[in-house]
């Protein structure tokens, strides 16, 4: 219902659940229309739209791909800007410099789409179009490396299923012919055999079951009369990440060396009361995130922090320890 | 030893000045070189005397801060003091040299972090915080810009001008501490009694910055950075976090549902949304300590952390960096952060 409703036409309010065969349309401004107030609206082929009053075009309106007309809006004017912007990747000397191009394309992009600085973005692309007039048509010309690609998915994809159809069409082979051959072998049993029919049929039926499903081997991969290389073409501008030894992390206790006899532990501390001697926590200072126990736990290791330490055997060892640094 | 004994000594010269590296609100810091310890490379950082009225008081608070609480920690992954020494009527702090910053980092999106990177960084930062915390100290300024990186790959964890004492029955704190962006809901309720929370809290905000290589929840005003929180994950009830109505600033917020965590960290493990969760728990009380967040489920598992040296390291220098993000601000746009080093580009 929702999802119906949402699709409607700004100007005459009918929806796609009022009317199922509303078509919506968009014009390169982004916003929608439906095709009867198109041919109203723009009877003299042009006029400006209802919604922001964009002069328009009538030949310009388009099916509406999208349902968010903000992704149609981008879309759109992706595809605009990048029939421009075509350059590809090899001509440019570093991956650096490739990136910041289109960086600087999809800022475009994204500032024509959400209207900052057009004028100047405007400009921007206009400048780029008359300084790269030759380029940008011997670019379209040729055809690009994100094409090869795709085109090389798709063969990709084709040889798998075909891969697949052949196997499940040896399956079906085999386990007819198998069954055939099962069916001779006991009729023949059953012919020649002098022990009875039961057991026969009982010892085939066991020795069947072991069987095993007959395996499929892989035709020899073949090249392809067109040059083409299936997923390796593409692959081999990966670069290879540098498989390394992980040692995964273990925790190790933090030590705190208080030169005394070991304060109580946290959970001590609340199993056997320690706590009760301190001045319990307030309300507020509960919510800030302090517990009593926290200071319980500060006191205790305070007063036993120092009770072992002699400083004749600790000062030697300290500057026995300092000496080895040095 | 000597040289540290020997205060009457001109320390002064023992530390030849390279480069000036950056200036904070407190201080100027500059590249040394060591003259007395094989020429080694060091930090400076030269406390401003301020004006007149911090001047009256001697020296500035947070230095004394920061020396008094360096000279007792000693740990892999907490910012080194070496020396402290006076010129003049000037104080100088001298530190392990850091070559760059977690900030650095996010911000250079021509590195891809990995996920054994981001779990390097947790784990060391989460070792330096829990040592911290055992030896009774909060940090409280815990931000990217403040997590620093050695060439070696090595997080230590520095800038100690707010870091405190805590566990303290009745002392009370101020809860104007923190960068903004990275302030717990108890802080910005005005709680003045606080605990290891602030440092979680600040550490979930990073671990989700690592990820969206943006920072997650930046608020404009204490008042937008709360409605930020909530929005993000939801307004808690008493029940959930008891006490919460009773802190000084509380105001009642609007019935938020709050995004599922796995929508904004699309890429994450289920190892990972639970760390997330644990250190952004409204509660404070509820949230994980670094102990607790160091056993969880998350470090132990594979992939294991990236080995110091094979970490990302920036190779544009800071200033260049910033000038950058500066051209770059009309795009604000997620980076992906694991899309591997491809050509970012989209596919129809």
């Amino acid at each position: 219902m929702e999802m119906l409703d949402d699709q409607a036409c700004p100007r005459c309010k009918s929806t796609k659940f009022r009317n199922p065969a509303l078509k919506l349309l968009v014009n390169v401004c982004g916003h929608t229309l439906c095709e009867n107030c198109v041919e109203v609206l723009f009877v003299r082929g042009s006029g400006a739209c209802p919604s922001c009053n964009t002069p328009l075009r009538r030949n310009q309106f388009r099916v509406q791909e999208f349902e968010d007309a903000y992704v149609e809006k981008e879309v759109d004017i992706r595809k605009r800007i990048l029939k421009e912007f075509n350059r590809q990747e090899d001509e440019f000397t570093s991956l650096q410099e490739y990136n910041d191009y289109l960086e600087e394309v999809e800022t475009i992009i994204f500032n024509l789409t959400n209207e900052i600085d057009m004028e100047a973005t405007k400009k921007k692309v206009e400048l780029y179009r008359k300084k790269n007039k030759e380029s940008i048509m011997k670019n379209r010309s040729k055809q690009s490396s994100d094409q090869a690609y795709l085109e090389a998915l798709i063969q990709e994809e084709k040889e798998k299923e075909e891969e697949k159809r052949q196997q499940l069409q040896f399956l079906e082979r085999q386990t007819k012919s198998q069954k055939k051959r099962d069916k001779e072998a006991l009729i023949d049993e059953l012919i020649y055999s002098d022990m009875p029919a039961a057991r026969v049929i009982a010892s085939h039926t066991a020795n069947v079951e072991t069987q095993e499903a007959p395996v499929f081997k892989l035709p020899k991969k073949m090249t392809l009369a067109t040059g083409i290389k299936v997923g390796l073409g593409y692959q081999d501008t990966f670069l290879p990440v540098p498989k390394q030894e992980v040692v995964v992390y273990q925790y190790e206790e933090e030590h705190y060396e208080t030169y005394g006899p070991t304060a109580p532990t946290t959970e001590e501390i609340d199993t056997q009361r320690y706590n009760r001697h301190v001045r319990p926590a307030s309300p507020q200072g509960e919510a800030g995130g302090y517990g009593h126990n926290l200071a319980c736990l500060r006191a205790l290791q305070e007063a036993f922090s120092g009770l072992l330490f002699f400083p004749l055997i600790h000062g030697k060892k300290e500057e026995a320890s300092v000496m080895e640094t040095s | 030893m000597a040289a540290r004994s020997g205060l009457a000594g001109d320390r002064s010269k023992r530390y030849e000045k390279i480069e000036f590296l950056g200036e904070g609100q407190f201080a100027t810091v500059y590249k040394a070189r060591d003259v007395e310890d094989d020429n080694r490379i060091v930090a400076v950082k030269k406390i401003k005397l301020g004006h007149r009225s911090e001047a009256k008081d001697g020296v500035n608070r947070t230095a004394l801060r920061e020396i008094k609480l360096l000279q007792e920690l000693k740990h892999e992954n907490i910012i080194g003091l070496l020396d402290v020494f006076g010129h003049k009527s000037n104080i100088s702090l001298v530190f392990d040299f850091m070559d760059t910053d977690l900030e650095v980092i996010i911000k250079d999106n021509s590195l891809v972090l990995k996920p054994g990177d981001v779990k390097a960084y947790m784990i060391m930062t989460l070792k330096g915080l829990e040592y911290l915390h055992t030896h009774w100290i909060l940090h409280r300024d815990m931000k990217p810009n403040n997590l620093l990186i050695d060439t070696n790959g090595v997080l230590k964890i520095g800038d100690f001008g707010l870091a405190k004492f805590y566990g303290s029955p009745n002392r009370v704190y101020t809860h104007q501490v923190v960068t903004r962006w990275y302030r717990c809901p108890e802080l910005l309720f005005g709680a003045r009694i606080y605990g290891v929370g602030v440092d979680m809290w600040a550490l979930g905000c990073i671990l989700a910055e690592l990820l969206l290589r943006l920072p997650f929840l930046p608020g404009e005003s204490d008042l937008d950075q709360l409605t930020r929180i909530f929005q993000t994950l939801g307004t808690v009830t008493e029940e959930q976090w008891p006490g919460m109505t009773l802190l000084p600033d509380y105001i009642e917020f609007k019935k938020f549902p709050g995004t599922m965590l796995s929508d904004i960290f699309t890429a994450a493990t289920d190892d990972l949304l639970e760390l997330i969760a644990a250190l952004l728990c409204i509660n404070p009380m509820k949230r994980y300590t670094a102990t607790q967040a160091l056993k969880m489920e998350y470090f132990s598992k594979k992939p294991g952390p990236t080995v110091g040296r094979e970490l990302p390291m920036p190779g544009v220098p800071a200033a260049v960096l910033k000038e950058q993000q500066h051209t770059r601000a009309a795009t604000k746009r997620k980076q992906p952060d694991d899309s591997g080093r491809l050509a970012k580009k989209l596919v129809f």
